[in-house]
């Protein structure tokens, strides 16, 4: 392998001082100094220091330099790495990510749609591709929009003729049709609740039941990527006016 | 700024204001079978169902008015109906936590730099060629720079050849500044500066581009002695103390928000509701726990007579807050509250009245 650093000790050579018959030396030798080591030991031992450890080479680890990091807010920090640049920007970092900074308007997912093709392909195709459009979306006009809406799952699954209707009268069609079965929707368990026995939601828990455990799934806030998009934005002012 | 991931809000979003632990009902006392003529008084209840937050209200052997509660402090029966001595608050110690870390110490600067060099001497040698391709404006720029050092491959360093004939002369002589972490950094921009034009060429000196300062330690705010500023004293944790109005012919004092705490609610949530009606709601904050950090008792003013009272005593405990983003704003406010500051530790003791900052210096980090 590589040689040894000049700085670290060599390890003492053992070749002169090791004795051959040294296996086969009998125990029941008396064990006074001069009588277990033989003459050329003597020598040795008086010739210079013995070192019976092993010798344990050490790691070889890369080199490593200190660098400057500075993150996208201007903040520096210094981290050692086998990096020989002195300096490295980061350009997106937890300092502009929507993730760690919920509140900064400027990292919102906002679809830009300047030239309108977005807008003229939900005009021509409906909003039913769109991941994170809201529940209550009023694409009730567009077809199959009736299946769109995520968080009314099983409801809306449940009625398939109900395409032209709005969504909300959908979904209380729905509620009746299966007014029979289990009915675990949140928004639909009022409604169900009046035709079916009463179930045991007595416990005073709030979270005991799965019931009220599922309809807070079902009212969480569905904007899991970071803001309105143009056109929900647009939808809400609308509503506003 | 920072900010918190909703940890589980939305389970608590669907009932307002009410918390887990408290919409849970109480533990109901159970009571041992055989005793079934004794009277149910919490004395022969069962240890277990004996506890402080228990919902009903101990049997007291005087009956006391019902528009009272009894005073928390009378733990033994008494004859008479104890006057209400106090006025329970609630208040909340609104921190911002530091946003940089300390300055090294020079023992820790001296530390980290001896630990430098001895791993100069230990770690494998830097090998150029690895990184840099042969004669690249990259290589050529880095073997100046290296050239500048007298080929030593570390910035920070200084002058030192581990496998040299001088590598045993490792120590910094006194008055040295070359473990000085500001060096350091100037260092570090110092050779982020490009020498090299992208066709090989070295570049003259007045026509280098300097490298954009970071941003510095101290901000705007804290040149400026702006304490309203929430990126002021950055390695440092700021406390929010508001100005209240005094009464008539009283003066005005610094204090943190707080306000009395209604017989329905609890004391985080008391916290919480006088943060945001003495601050505004323009603020991402975030009650540490239910438990108070410090509490502050004022005593009441008795009369002569050593029953009546003339002015009730107050004692408030404060819970601990934590602003992620936001600011506060008193506008509006409905505590009467004119002024606000983000103070330091230090510079609340000169602006909160002694024994008040003397309560509730126990919470309060070093830094």
């Amino acid at each position: 392998m590589g040689k040894l650093p000049s700085t670290l000790l060599r390890r003492p050579s053992l070749a002169g001082y090791l004795p051959s018959t040294s296996p086969a030396l009998p125990h029941h030798t008396p064990t006074t100094a001069g009588g277990l080591l033989s003459t050329p030991q003597k020598k040795a031992a008086a010739a210079g220091q013995v070192r019976h450890a092993t010798f344990v080479p050490r790691s070889r680890r890369p080199y490593q330099f200190t660098q400057l990091v500075q993150l996208s807010d201007g903040s520096t920090f210094t981290v050692r790495t086998t990096s020989p640049l002195a300096l490295y920007r980061s350009a997106k970092d937890s300092r502009n990510h929507i993730l760690w900074q919920p509140t900064e308007k400027s990292l919102r997912n906002v679809e830009v749609d300047e030239a309108g093709k977005l807008a003229a392909f939900r005009e021509r195709y409906g909003s039913s591709w769109d991941l994170d459009a809201p529940t209550t979306a009023a694409g009730a006009d567009a077809p199959g929009a009736g299946a769109a809406a995520p968080g009314a799952g099983d409801a809306a699954a449940a009625s398939k003729e109900g395409g032209e209707k709005g969504p909300a009268v959908e979904k209380k069609g729905a509620a009746e049709e299966k007014g029979d079965k289990k009915q675990v929707d949140a928004k639909e368990a009022k409604p169900a609740a009046a035709q079916e026995p009463a179930e045991a939601a007595a416990s005073a828990d709030p979270f005991d039941s799965l019931v009220d455990l599922i309809s807070t799934y079902a009212s969480e806030d569905k904007n899991t990527k970071g803001g309105l998009s143009a056109k929900d934005q647009a939808r809400k002012e609308k509503k506003k006016k | 700024m920072m900010s918190a991931p909703g940890r589980g809000s939305a389970l608590v979003r669907g009932s307002y204001r009410v918390c887990t632990q408290c919409a849970r009902p109480a533990p109901r006392p159970r009571i041992a079978s055989t005793i079934t003529t004794a009277p149910r008084a919490s004395a022969v209840l069962p240890l277990a169902s004996r506890r402080y937050y228990s919902a009903e209200p101990a049997t007291a052997q005087t009956p006391t008015p019902e528009s009272t509660p009894p005073p928390p402090t009378s733990t033994t029966p008494t004859t008479a109906p104890k006057p209400d001595l106090y006025r329970i608050k609630s208040g909340v110690i609104l921190t911002r936590a530091p946003l940089l870390t300390r300055e090294q110490t020079p023992f820790e600067s001296a530390f980290y730099f001896y630990q430098k060099r001895l791993n100069e001497r230990l770690t494998a040698p830097f090998r150029r060629q690895f990184y840099f391709k042969q004669d690249t404006a990259a290589d050529l720029d880095f073997r100046i720079k290296l050239e500048e050092r007298h080929g030593v491959p570390a910035k920070d360093i200084g002058r030192y050849n581990p496998r040299g004939r001088k590598a045993w002369n490792d120590e910094l002589l006194t008055g040295s500044s070359t473990s000085d972490p500001a060096e350091l950094v100037e260092k570090l921009l110092a050779d982020a500066e490009v020498r090299v034009s992208e066709d090989g060429e070295p570049i003259a000196p007045e026509e280098r581009v300097p490298v954009e300062r970071p941003v510095p330690r101290r901000s705007e705010a804290d040149e400026a002695g702006d304490v309203k500023r929430l990126d002021r004293a950055m390695e440092r944790t700021l406390y929010l103390v508001v100005r209240r109005a005094g009464a008539e012919g009283e003066e005005a004092v610094w204090e943190f928000p707080t306000g009395l705490v209604p017989t329905e609610e609890t004391l985080h949530e008391t916290a919480a509701r006088v943060l945001t009606e003495s601050a505004g709601p323009n603020m991402n904050t975030w009650i540490v726990g239910r438990v108070p950090v410090a509490h502050h008792v004022v005593k009441p003013v008795v009369g002569d007579d050593g029953t009546s009272v003339v002015e009730r005593g107050e004692k408030t405990f404060f819970l601990k807050g934590r602003i992620m983003t936001g600011q506060a704003d008193l506008t509006g406010n409905k505590h009467g509250l004119t002024d606000f500051k983000w103070l330091t530790r230090e510079e609340l003791q000169e602006v909160l009245p002694e024994e008040y900052y003397h309560s509730v210096r126990g919470m309060m980090e070093l830094r």
